[in-house]
């Protein structure tokens, strides 16, 4: 595989694991790291940097995913910015 | 009189008038049958209750029915909605034939998160090795046509 293609893929997985976050604060901040961070090492030459940052990502999509795991163990009631409209009409 | 002699009468009263209800009632029913044959069989009634029927349905009856019907109409504007929504992209530069990297100005990661919305409004994964020939809106309408087999 490429290494743009490993990038890419990495990327996706990234993102689509952090969706799954239960807690609202490290779901949106997991998100806005990951976007961040690839976007600040996009212009990086050196593979074996590349290679090494890619290391590093791998490392952080496990961590997301025992993250998830863990917060679904103990999860807490959503936030009120999260509720869709309909059940905050009700609460009223 | 005795208290017990008051109570008999008042129970043989009792059993008396329960008996002519009885009878008033039986008497009663076979007019109320037909009544509510009457008011079953005429139109009016018959249409009011439908209409009770029907808001009865609307309210309780879920319907486990398949997702709208999809047109090729119909998946351009969705497609061309989600792109709009993106914040990258200047609605008024969108055009179905405009190319993402080229003309919008995206870079691949950004590519990759406009497929991903893709995913989410379609219902369906896309592939990697798909998703890199997705570079147009034009291609993805394509491509999500062919996927839940619509043809023109």
């Amino acid at each position: 595989m490429s290494t743009r293609r490993q990038v890419i893929t990495i990327y996706r997985l990234l993102l689509r694991e952090a969706e799954k976050i239960p807690a609202y604060n490290f779901r949106m901040y997991a998100g806005r790291k990951i976007r961040d961070t690839f976007r600040e090492n996009k212009s990086i030459n050196d593979f074996a940097v590349i290679d090494q940052k890619l290391a590093e990502a791998k490392q952080n999509l496990e961590l997301i995913r025992r993250q998830v795991i863990i917060g679904h163990l103990y999860s807490a009631e959503k936030l009120v910015i999260e509720q869709p409209k309909k059940a905050l009409r009700r609460s009223k | 009189m005795s208290l017990t002699q008051v109570v008999r009468s008042c129970s043989r009263f009792a059993a008396k008038s329960l008996r002519v209800t009885a009878a008033v009632s039986s008497t009663a029913q076979p007019q109320m049958r037909l009544m509510h044959r009457i008011s079953s069989n005429s139109p009016a009634v018959s249409a009011l209750l439908n209409q009770n029927y029907s808001a009865w349905q609307s309210q309780f009856v879920r319907n486990y029915s398949a997702k709208p019907p999809l047109t090729l109409k119909l998946i351009g504007e969705r497609v061309l909605l989600v792109l709009k929504l993106y914040d990258k992209i200047d609605p008024s530069k969108l055009s179905v034939d405009s190319h993402f990297i080229n003309d919008l100005g995206l870079d691949s990661l950004d590519h990759v998160e406009v497929i991903m919305a893709m995913e989410d409004e379609f219902g369906f994964e896309i592939p990697d090795s798909d998703a890199e020939k997705l570079l147009k809106p034009a291609d993805i309408i394509k491509y999500v046509a062919d996927k839940e087999d619509i043809y023109d």
